[in-house]
């Protein structure tokens, strides 16, 4: 996925000012930055979810626009709602999506990514009958269902319960490695603990963006809030 | 890796399939709509028809009246559960065609309007009408038919515009409402035609093809922005 | 900074204006013939008609702006499409004022529902202040993508609005346009055409103008972020 130059503007605001991203299979970007600093926006851009005003963004070799059918498909997002349907069951919201990614062998992918998030259980009752937990686990097996190569997760960890967040560990670990991941957070240590490449966002401009290696989470966050102030 | 191949039957298949799910399980539009009708159709007795005057020339205007108000109940109903569960994010960054998207809520739409017009055509008849209309039925089943595409295609689009505006249970009858009116003056004027007393099939044939066209125009307005009304 | 070429432009078509509008009048009221039955009010007539096309034609240039605003998402593609319903309108406004004046004088009462013409410019102007509501209730980008994507829509609406008005009246009075088209004399003619091209003079100056100041006040907006960033 490569982004260069992207300008979201809300009325005279820019939300997003002239960001740059890239990011290769077997990738993690972690965006950080305070609230309003226009993380949310620039992963619904990156989602196809909002158009840019200016810049270039291509996933998969898919350049939007023009192609965002094509590359919808090869995208997997999550946003701060589980984004399924309350008064379905789990199954039926799975198979829903099934079917508007074309999957193949639908009953026995939903089987398994229920499996996967251990709610096979509770497959047959309404969404709505879930905790919050459970639904955001409901909507990770939603964004993976159709195994896509990138995958878009907007503060992931809130309202999981403990056996969830292990189980998102787990995925993500696993995911990372053959897709490209961006997860936004306002937890420092936690997204530098899960990526290798970083993005701080101040005000909608990127202020910092890096490979990063083994970086200590306590070290990073002085230089954090350093660039944040 | 993604071995998916969308395709739109089998997309369309499954959105008319949720929302048919969805409706089945809270059972909330339909039967709203229906009363509504009811209800309506009650008003117009009550407010011009109490003198026991003969009201079989206005039944078919009373009928669509009634409909097109119910009508926008309807559409305004109609991407509820994607706006209050908060689930539109996610059939956005499916690869789901905006024209297919539109399409189903339009088909939807046209569902709901036949369960209320189920109700409310022998409503009709029976309140209003003096004589037999039973012959005509079939006739008056073609125009419903017919309005209906109109309403739903104009619905869909309508809709969407009033999706995420604060006042949306004002602006959409503000916004549907004067587009909706050639249907209504045709709709009502081929019912009439029919069972109002006369029954002249030259002019239900005019009213006819009016609304034949007016859901072909409708529809390529729909065709030409569809792609437009979401943000991509 | 400061582009005097627009001010230059408008200056000369409100000068045009002005001067078609005069003449048009002058036509029309004192070298246009009488009209045998209505007199005197049967010249409202010319100015009816003629703002009746001009207020069509400002809804064009609002679907063909619109269109163009989907395509190119230019801001100012926005502002002429939204300048022109404005325009619009208030023409149709006019329409119905003068339509109503024309009935009273036809039939005795102010309104009837037998003119195709009064009654579609009523559903037209219910049609337009809906494009102001929908404006009112979106902001920034959204407001100018719906706005456009309405404009077209409402413009599909005005026909298919006579149409069926029409279609409706045509199976109760068979449809007799009088005074219109072909049938009219040479001398009425060219003083329709003289209110029509002052009709057209007066949506172009309207439309500068409200341009003009829609940019100056960017302009300053603009000057004006600047300087607080500055301070």
């Amino acid at each position: 996925m490569r982004a260069s130059g992207l300008v979201k503007r809300f009325g005279e605001r820019r939300a997003v000012d002239r960001v740059d991203v890239e990011l290769a299979a077997g990738e993690c970007l972690a965006v950080l930055g305070p609230n309003g600093a226009g993380k949310s926006t620039l992963l619904r851009m990156l989602a196809t979810l909002l158009r840019p005003d200016q810049g270039a963004l291509a996933v998969c070799g898919h350049r939007l626009p023009e192609r965002a059918g094509r590359a919808r498909a090869e995208i997997g997002y999550l946003g701060h709602d589980p984004l399924v349907y309350l008064d379905l069951t789990a199954r039926q919201n799975l198979e829903l999506y099934a079917d508007l990614y074309g999957l193949p062998d639908a009953r026995r992918r939903v089987d398994d990514a229920l499996d996967r998030v251990g709610l096979l259980a509770r497959s047959f009752d309404p969404v709505r009958t879930f905790s919050r937990g459970m639904a955001q686990r409901l909507g990770l097996a939603r964004a993976l269902l159709h195994e896509p190569r990138l995958l878009l997760l907007d503060e992931p960890y809130a309202g999981l319960d403990a056996a969830g967040a292990h189980l998102l560990d787990a995925v993500l670990a696993d995911a990372v490695r053959d897709r490209g991941v961006v997860i936004v957070t306002h937890e420092v240590e936690r997204g530098v603990a899960l990526a290798g490449r970083l993005l701080v966002l101040r005000a909608g401009r990127a202020v910092l963006s890096e490979r990063v290696g083994a970086l200590d989470g306590a070290t990073f966050r002085a230089r954090y809030e350093e660039l944040v102030a | 890796m993604s071995a998916g191949d969308p395709s739109w039957p089998r997309q369309m298949r499954a959105l008319l399939l949720k929302d048919l799910r969805l409706e089945l399980r809270t059972r909330d539009t339909a039967v709203a709509m229906v009363l509504f009708v009811v209800l309506a159709m009650l008003i117009f007795q009550f407010a011009v028809g109490s003198r026991g005057t003969d009201l079989t020339p206005y039944a078919g205007g009373i009928l669509w009246a009634t409909l097109s108000l119910t009508a926008v109940l309807g559409v305004g109903r109609s991407w509820v559960p994607e706006r209050d569960q908060r689930v539109l994010d996610g059939i956005l960054s499916a690869p789901v065609s905006r024209l297919v998207l539109l399409t189903s809520k339009a088909a939807t739409i046209y569902a709901y309007l036949l369960a209320v017009e189920i109700v409310a055509v022998p409503l009709m008849a029976l309140f209003f009408v003096r004589g037999s209309v039973a012959g005509d039925l079939g006739l008056i089943a073609v125009t419903c038919l017919l309005a209906n595409l109109g309403i739903a295609v104009l619905g869909s689009l309508y809709a969407c515009l009033a999706l995420f505006a604060r006042a949306r249970e004002l602006l959409l009858p503000v916004l549907f409402l004067p587009s909706l009116l050639p249907v209504v003056i045709a709709a009502a004027g081929a019912v009439n035609a029919v069972a109002g007393g006369t029954n002249d099939l030259a002019e239900y044939r005019g009213y006819s093809l009016f609304l034949a066209v007016y859901a072909v125009i409708f529809g390529l307005v729909a065709y030409a922005t569809y792609d437009h009304v979401f943000d991509d | 900074m400061t582009d005097a070429r627009p001010g230059r432009r408008l200056a000369a078509t409100a000068t045009a204006t002005a001067a078609l509008t005069a003449l048009a009048v002058y036509g029309v009221f004192f070298v246009a013939p009488e009209d045998a039955d209505q007199g005197i009010i049967q010249k409202i007539f010319y100015f009816h008609v003629a703002i009746a096309i001009g207020s069509l034609l400002a809804f064009l240039v609002a679907c063909v702006y619109g269109i163009r605003y989907l395509r190119s998402r230019d801001e100012r593609d926005d502002e002429v499409s939204s300048t022109a319903v404005g325009i619009g309108i208030g023409f149709a406004i006019l329409v119905v004022i003068t339509g109503s004046i024309w009935a009273k004088a036809s039939w005795g009462t102010w309104w009837v529902w037998t003119d195709p013409r009064l009654v579609t410019f009523l559903i037209v102007l219910l049609l337009y202040a809906a494009y102001f509501v929908l404006r009112s209730s979106a902001e920034g980008e959204r407001r100018m993508r719906y706005s456009a994507i309405y404009s077209i829509a409402a413009f599909a609406s005005v026909p298919l609005s006579f149409y069926s008005v029409r279609v409706a009246r045509s199976f109760v009075h068979p449809v007799v346009f009088t005074q219109n088209g072909a049938n009219m004399p040479d001398s009425m003619l060219v003083w329709f055409a003289v209110s029509q091209l002052a009709v057209i003079g007066v949506f172009l100056t309207i439309m500068q103008v409200e341009l003009l100041q829609r940019r100056a006040d960017k302009a300053l907006r603009r000057i004006k972020l600047r300087l607080e960033a500055a301070a």
